[in-house]
């Protein structure tokens, strides 16, 4: 295994209903992610991209071709494993938040960690962390409707990388926000990166997309094209849109 | 996931549905309450008439006309059926007295009538008896005499009278020396026995007694006996007593019975110890059936626990996605819902008790006024101990399925679920 690509996907294809229904979500996906890398995947709706983000999170399987996190494959794993990659080792960060109701922030971005074996004491630090990187700590006993759409997509982050994952998967992560809302998420999602996290970002916005490192244009199910960022943008400096 | 984690998450989800949580968990409290004021009942009352019987002694013996019919074991159904069998006399009481081992032995026939007093009357059970009887019975007149030697063997037309006889037909007025008129035939009241109390069965405060010749040649018009009750002098010879008993009456019979084949007996001996267990049983028999009348009302509380555990699986595709997403395996899901399921049924099982353990006790004090006996109130451990696991087996069984349901849902359906 070639330890500098954390991701491995080759020929990746997806196919729904069957006959003269058979539609290809994808059709022939291939591409590395390294270790460490800050990658956009670019495309109007439809072109596939959810379905490759849950492919990639392990939500979803490929109908054929193969992918590898980490080496692994997800139909040699069973549900425990998987749920466990799921668990420790990705991170998901959704357009509508997905916040439990009825549940504050603390507990919200502790439900990682319910499934963890870790102490009680090490599931408070490490929440109380994850909430601190995303400046969230001044909201720990309020509920999620008591926030800002912006400030529920930080609690989010702070609980896709409390169990301090390998990959984190962003799939619109700023679509249901407001733009200085969304600069500020992709702030620290930019500031996260560059403390070395990977990223995996999901968006139909062009200027979104720069902010990342390398950019894969996805449409119809194919990759119509790839590019590295010359010009990154950096949400930290302002709004430019 | 840790067991307390998924107790917390439960809470937090029925608390968040105070009113549907609790309406559901009524139908478990239903259920279980009915069931335990049925068992309380049923054992309250086999208590009561256990008590009785054995109040009278546990050396009794009854012997009653008529042969042993394997197929019918009831004293009452062979005093109502086989009334006319005439092979038991007074002889033979008398010959069994003289055996040893007998401490008494008390005759009866018995019957019903209307007993007259001036303007006033009612229906009694008459029993004609000998002075031996009250003995056994261990009652005692509070006024007046009990019965004597003398009054058998005169054939006197002399009557003693239960407690509430007396009181409904004489008030506070003293009846001993006083004339009631039975068939027409004047008695003269001797005695009133004192208040004893009685179940729903037999109440000996509603009885008259009455010479055993005189019941039989007045009232019945009859020379034999219906039961002759044996009190023997002590437990352990009660066994050997019983065959000595069955051999002296098939010789005074005449019936040649070597093997001993209680078939063929005119007779059968009953002890107290067999009368208590047959009535019991039969009252366990009746106790169990009411408590199965009780479980229907449980199941259909598990099945209200179903469906809503159904509503809320629905309701709840969203989050369990998401559990999915951030690392639940299906065995966490599944058992988070059947815990809440659990949790439903307990907490119901738990009310259920609180709520039949009220009842019963309510029910106990109304019955003993009524039949004016201290009722014993039983709460037992086993029928608590029942209704808590069969809750939590409502819950287990009635959530299996709902939480099944969720574990195996795919987590992007789910998660696209709105």
């Amino acid at each position: 295994m070639n330890s500098n690509f954390i991701i491995e996907a080759q020929n990746l294809k997806k196919i729904y209903g069957q006959g003269e229904a058979k539609t290809f979500a994808l059709n022939g996906v291939s591409f590395k992610v390294k270790q460490g890398e800050f990658l956009s995947i670019m495309g109007p709706s439809g072109c596939g991209k959810s379905t490759l983000m849950h492919i990639i999170g392990f939500l979803d399987y490929p109908t054929s071709g193969t992918y590898k996190f980490e080496g692994k494959s997800p139909n040699e794993l069973t549900d425990s494993e998987i749920s466990e990659i799921r668990n420790k080792k990705i991170g998901f960060i959704f357009q509508f938040f997905n916040l439990l109701p009825r549940t504050t922030v603390l507990e919200n971005v502790k439900l990682p960690l319910v499934y963890t074996k870790l102490s009680n004491k090490e599931k408070q630090k490490r929440a109380l962390q994850a909430l601190e990187a995303v400046g969230m700590s001044h909201r720990l006993k309020f509920y999620p409707n008591q926030l800002s759409g912006g400030e529920q997509q930080r609690v989010a982050i702070a609980r896709a990388i409390v169990n301090q994952p390998k990959v984190i998967l962003a799939d619109e992560p700023t679509g249901n926000l407001d733009s200085k809302s969304g600069q500020k998420v992709m702030e620290i999602l930019q500031k996260l990166n560059e403390q070395g996290q990977t990223i995996i970002l999901v968006t139909h916005e062009k200027y979104t997309s720069e902010m990342a490192e390398r950019i894969i244009y996805l449409k119809d199910g194919r990759i119509i094209g790839e590019e590295r960022v010359h010009q990154r943008k950096f949400a930290k400096d302002g709004l430019v849109k | 996931m840790e067991f307390i984690d998924f107790l917390k998450t439960s809470f937090n989800t029925l608390m968040a549905n105070k009113t549907r949580s609790f309406l559901t968990t009524l139908g478990i409290v239903i259920g279980i309450s009915s069931v335990i004021v049925m068992v309380s009942i049923g054992s309250g009352a086999q208590k009561l008439i256990v008590n009785r019987i054995s109040a009278m002694g546990s050396n009794t013996i009854f012997i009653e006309p008529g042969a042993f019919d394997p197929k019918k074991s009831s004293m009452t159904q062979t005093a109502i059926e086989e009334a006319e069998v005439k092979t038991l006399k007074y002889s033979d009481a008398l010959a069994i007295s003289k055996l040893p081992g007998v401490e008494m032995v008390a005759p009866w026939v018995m019957g019903v009538e209307t007993v007259v007093y001036q303007d006033k009357n009612k229906r009694v059970t008459f029993i004609g008896t000998t002075p031996e009887n009250q003995k056994i019975d261990g009652t005692s007149p509070i006024l007046g005499r009990g019965l004597e030697d003398g009054d058998v063997k005169s054939m006197d037309r002399v009557v003693l009278l239960g407690y509430k006889v007396s009181k409904d037909l004489f008030g506070d007025e003293n009846p001993i020396g006083k004339t009631l008129r039975i068939k027409n035939i004047n008695f003269k009241v001797i005695g009133v026995l004192e208040e004893k109390g009685g179940g729903a069965f037999m109440n000996p405060d509603d009885y008259i007694y009455l010479p055993l010749t005189t019941a039989q040649k007045l009232l019945l018009g009859i020379d034999y006996v219906r039961v002759i009750v044996v009190k023997a002098e002590s437990e352990q010879v009660i066994d050997s007593l019983v065959q000595e008993m069955r051999e002296i009456l098939r010789q005074r019979h005449h019936i040649f019975n070597p093997e001993n084949d209680l078939t063929k007996d005119d007779f059968k001996i009953t002890t107290q110890v067999e009368a208590t267990e047959m009535l019991s049983s039969v009252l366990s028999v009746l106790t169990l059936f009411l408590s199965s009348v009780a479980a229907i009302a449980l199941v259909v509380g598990g099945i209200g626990i179903m469906n809503i555990m159904f509503v809320s699986v629905t309701e709840r595709t969203k989050e369990i996605g998401l559990r999915k997403a951030v690392g639940a395996r299906k065995k966490d899901i599944l058992i988070q819902f059947l815990v809440e399921a659990v949790v439903l049924t307990f907490l119901g099982g738990i009310g259920g008790i609180i709520l039949g353990a009220g009842v019963s006790f309510l029910a106990g004090l109304i019955l003993g006024h009524l039949l004016n006996q201290p009722w014993v109130f039983v709460l037992s451990v086993k029928a608590i101990i029942i209704a808590v696991s069969i809750s939590v087996g409502t819950g287990l069984v009635f959530g299996i399925y709902p939480a099944y349901k969720a574990a195996n849902l795919s987590p992007i359906q789910a998660l696209r679920y709105e």
